[in-house]
């Protein structure tokens, strides 16, 4: 059959048009669209946003570095808590300031909570250090390297960097930040060592992540400040061991937020996402609402 | 009976899938008719399918459709595992004892259908394949099932789309040439899906939904819809039929609203019940979030329901605009649809069910369907097979130099291991089965009784 003359076609099922099964109209795939969804992203905001991996890394060797000087006895755990707390005390000001407590204002959360869960978890982080120091003890201490790397790279990779993936959780990271530091609390020589080890992993895995958070969404200008000066202290308290770990950690951030984001950018180019009628729809309204 | 087809052009086809009966769905029931009216049209018919529990071995359907329910093991969602060799030897035997001519394959979601299409190419039979559903290209999984279909459909004769849409997805998916790919419709038939005035009750107005209950036929734009419309018109009732995973939610409103009295929850509904719950509403609703054809909605408009339904997939192409509502798929969208549809009901201006089942019935009959799947089959039957050289040229050039040369390699291992199976046991000593399917054939009622009552 050939198209008869002055009979559009169309791309209805229901009628019997006089065309044959297999015939392709020009109109076919007009609906086709190509990446709706893909951004353009400048490199600027990219380096900007790639400062939370290189905090999160920064945040992890500032750990490490300072397990090690315990552990060869150059730091007193006195002087590391005395340090660890002004500076938690100097972060809790500044949380409040940054926004003008509207963020607590919102939350309802008076300070004597605040304090009453620091009193409680000291406490309680004190009553147990003997068992944390205790609790891998008998594990030989290869073991403990390599579960302490596994359980650190864990927590690297499942931290909340504010992507929306399956892949986030950050209770799962802080866990595993945590195991970390409780295995590497057994090496240290008594137990106000680990009692002191396990509230700093606290201080800068769970409450240092916060403030940055607030940090980067309200002032973005200091963040950048305090990420550049957070590197660079993490960089010099590395070069003070390892001459060799500091070259390769700095070239670690200058990869990451320099060279990945670059190549981002080249490969957004490379896009090639296809849309059409035959995508399953998305529901886009919040439908919990109907159950509340 | 066999509506004149000349004596040379009979084919015989074998319908393979992993979804046929006892299994109850669109592809099911889409190869049973379908098959039916091929008999009628003088053709053989068998269908191969995989056992289902004790179900298994050769069954005989209406007028002597052979079915073959093979010993493979089920995987996942009926869906057997695949090794691309391990059923083989059971197709070969098939093919060579029926003297099979085409094989025609159902469904990307089947691994027999796509084993099935493999072996034939090999044995170097004509081979069609027809796409039931509808794939995105975004997310991890439907880049490797495109793949796949890629390989399977690179070398296949003919393809067939259940809708415009359908075919436009496919051609994407697979990178073919769309000339190859023909669109022909699901059907329903009309008799089944009549309408019965008498079943409903004019006093109020009864919304049916009758789908599966799971997230892709929108059952969360349901449980929206429901308490939104409910609140504002006292005389509503949902009538709702299936069952799934998103049923909870449904009571869940159901529950938070109180409407136990308004909103009825049939679960699961066989076939032929379909009918008798449609004949109770007034407006059927549709929440599909992706649909190649949609039966359901041409089975409420048969039986005189006015449809709502969202625009997506291939929906907009199965009925007119005069017998549809088509809304975006949102809350909002389907409850203003809705509203109209109520609004025209009330003011009498909808027409009849008896004139909008007359109008739907001429729109999808399954001999229309199986008269142009007969052409498909004529214009497959004039193609050359490619030859082994060319179908390993075509695998590689066609889908990729990684997946191509394997791909290739298991063309080259699977001929190699049904030349080892020629010589086992060569073609000429498997028997060829009677030919049983056809009302004038073997099989038929009277020959059987009158066999019986001989005895």
């Amino acid at each position: 059959m050939e198209p008869v003359a002055g009979r559009r076609w169309q791309k209805v099922l229901y009628e019997r048009q006089p065309f044959p099964d297999n015939y392709v109209d020009q109109r076919f795939l007009e609906e086709l669209q190509k990446n709706v969804h893909a951004r353009q992203y400048r490199y600027q905001a990219v380096v900007f946003q790639s400062g939370v991996v290189a905090q999160q890394l920064c945040s992890v060797c500032v750990f490490v570095v300072t397990w090690w000087y315990m552990d060869a006895g150059m730091l007193s755990p006195q002087r590391l808590f005395v340090a660890a707390l002004v500076s938690s005390l100097l972060g809790y000001v500044l949380f409040d300031a940054v926004d003008g407590g509207a963020g607590r204002w919102e939350s309802g959360r008076t300070r004597w909570a605040d304090l009453k869960s620091t009193l409680v978890f000291t406490a309680f982080t004190y009553g147990f250090s003997p068992v944390l120091k205790t609790l891998t003890e008998s594990i030989s201490t290869d073991t403990i390297y390599a579960m302490s790397a596994l359980m650190l790279l864990g927590h690297l990779i499942f931290f909340d960097y504010g992507a929306n993936a399956a892949i986030v959780s950050s209770t799962l990271s802080l866990n595993m930040a945590i195991f970390a530091s409780v295995c590497l609390a057994s090496r240290l020589p008594r137990s106000l060592h680990a009692f002191v080890m396990v509230t700093f992993a606290m201080q800068i895995f769970a409450l240092w992540p916060m403030l940055q958070k607030k940090l980067k969404a309200l002032t973005p200008r200091c963040y950048v400040g305090v990420t550049v000066l957070f590197a660079l202290a993490a960089l010099a308290g590395l070069a003070t061991i390892s001459t060799v770990g500091a070259v390769l950690f700095t070239s670690l951030l200058l990869a990451i937020c320099g060279l990945c984001p670059y190549c981002l950018i080249r490969l957004q180019l490379l896009k090639d996402n296809i849309h059409g009628p035959w995508d399953e729809a998305e529901i886009k309204e919040d439908l919990s609402r109907f159950l509340m | 009976m066999s509506a004149g087809v000349p004596a040379g052009c009979a084919h015989s086809i074998c319908m393979v899938s992993d979804f046929f009966y006892p299994n109850m769905g669109g592809v099911e029931s889409h190869v049973y008719q379908l098959s039916q009216c091929l008999i009628e049209r003088g053709h053989k018919v068998l269908v191969v399918t995989h056992a289902y529990g004790q179900r298994k071995g050769v069954r005989y359907l209406t007028n002597g459709l052979k079915v073959y329910y093979l010993p493979l093991k089920v995987m996942y969602n009926q869906s057997t595992a695949t090794t691309l060799f391990h059923s083989l030897p059971l197709l070969r035997y098939i093919f060579v004892r029926e003297k099979v001519t085409i094989v025609h394959a159902h469904s990307s979601f089947s691994a027999m259908a796509h084993d099935a299409l493999f072996h034939a190419k090999t044995m170097g039979l004509r081979t069609v394949f027809t796409d039931h559903s509808l794939f995105g290209f975004a997310d991890v999984s439907s880049v490797l099932t495109n793949k796949l279909l890629t390989v399977s459909l690179c070398d296949t004769n003919h393809i067939i789309c259940v809708s415009y849409t359908s075919k436009e997805n496919t051609v994407l998916r697979a990178a073919l040439d769309p000339r190859i790919v023909s669109v022909i419709p699901n059907a329903v038939d009309p008799t089944d899906f009549t309408p019965d005035l008498s079943r409903r009750n004019d006093a109020t107005i009864t919304i049916v939904v009758a789908s599966r209950l799971v997230y892709r036929k929108g059952i969360d734009l349901l449980s929206g819809i429901i308490p939104e419309l409910c609140q504002k018109y006292p005389e509503l009732h949902f009538l709702v039929g299936g069952e799934g995973p998103k049923r909870i939610i449904l009571e869940e409103v159901r529950e938070r609203y109180q409407l136990h009295d308004r909103v009825r929850l049939l679960g699961a509904l066989e076939h032929q019940d379909v009918r008798n719950v449609l004949v109770q509403g007034h407006i059927f609703l549709n929440t599909s979030l992706t649909e190649a054809f949609c039966m359901a909605i041409v089975e409420a408009a048969s039986c005189g329901l006015q449809v709502v339904s969202t625009r997506v997939g291939g929906i907009p192409e199965v009925l007119p605009e005069d017998l549809i509502i088509l809304c975006e798929p949102s809350v909002k969208s389907l409850c203003d649809g809705l509203e109209k549809a109520i609004a025209q009901l009330r003011a009498g201006t909808l027409p009849s069910p008896e004139t909008v089942h007359n109008k739907v019935k001429m729109f999808y009959t399954w001999r229309n369907i199986a008269e142009r799947t007969e052409k498909v089959y004529d214009r497959v039957a004039d193609e050359v097979v490619l030859p082994m050289d060319e179908r390993l040229n075509r695998l590689m050039s066609h889908c990729g130099p990684v997946t191509g040369y394997i791909f290739a390699l298991f063309a080259v291992l699977n001929f190699l291991f049904l030349a080892f199976l020629r010589w086992m046991t060569p073609d000429s000593v498997i028997d060829v089965a009677i030919d049983a399917t056809g009302p004038k054939s073997t099989w038929t009622k009277q020959n059987f009784f009158g066999k019986k009552r001989k005895r």
